[in-house]
């Protein structure tokens, strides 16, 4: 999950936060220090399944 | 010759969130009990340490607003959380130490402390934790 910095008691505005391992995130969520950063791909996101398997070329000679 | 120490700018984040400006006074104790051991052909009383259990004082001046000191400590008390101060703002160093308690524990929040004519404040105890020291710039 990422987040992006609100308060500037924890950082630039606007910046991603990139929490360290000890850091309270619910406390700064709900603080409003901190908001999860919806346009920033999320490191648990997973691609974008596609359909079907594709065949491989026919090379044609 | 001796010399003196005038600390007005200490730096103080608790949970990650910066404080320095809300904050008028911190103490942090390190503190590891003393465990008697004593014995028959003592003459006098020796201690040898036992478990630590540090502890730092903060006053703080008290705001509601959003961002501030309510909303900093109000979900933290009854929790374990991790503290920071330094003798300065500057970056961690042999001269500048980062005081760190990590996994400290706030028993007590006074949500209100309020006299007629003067700024309100609280004063806060963290109690416990590890007591680490870091001099090296992140």
């Amino acid at each position: 999950m990422k987040y992006r910095i609100v308060s500037p008691r924890v950082g630039t505005p606007g910046e991603i936060y990139e929490p360290e391992v000890w850091v309270n995130i619910g406390v700064l969520l709900s603080g409003g220090f901190i908001v999860p950063a919806e346009d920033v791909p999320q490191e648990d996101d997973k691609p974008a399944k596609t359909k079907g398997k594709t065949k491989p070329l026919r090379e044609e000679n | 010759m001796a010399s003196a120490t005038y600390l007005s700018n200490p730096k103080v984040t608790i949970n990650s969130v910066d404080l320095q400006d809300m904050c008028s006074a911190a103490t942090l104790n390190v503190v590891f009990e003393a465990l008697e051991d004593t014995a028959f052909g003592s003459t006098q009383r020796t201690y040898v340490s036992g478990l630590g259990n540090h502890e730092l004082t903060l006053t703080l001046y008290m705001s509601y607003a959003v961002s501030e000191t309510y909303a900093t400590l109000s979900t933290l008390v009854g929790t374990q959380t991790t503290v920071r101060v330094q003798p300065t703002s500057a970056v961690d160093s042999a001269t500048n130490p980062g005081f760190i308690l990590t996994g400290t524990y706030l028993e007590t929040l006074p949500v209100l402390n309020a006299s007629l004519g003067e700024l309100s404040t609280i004063d806060i105890t963290f109690q416990g934790g590890a007591y680490t020291v870091d001099t090296t710039n992140p």
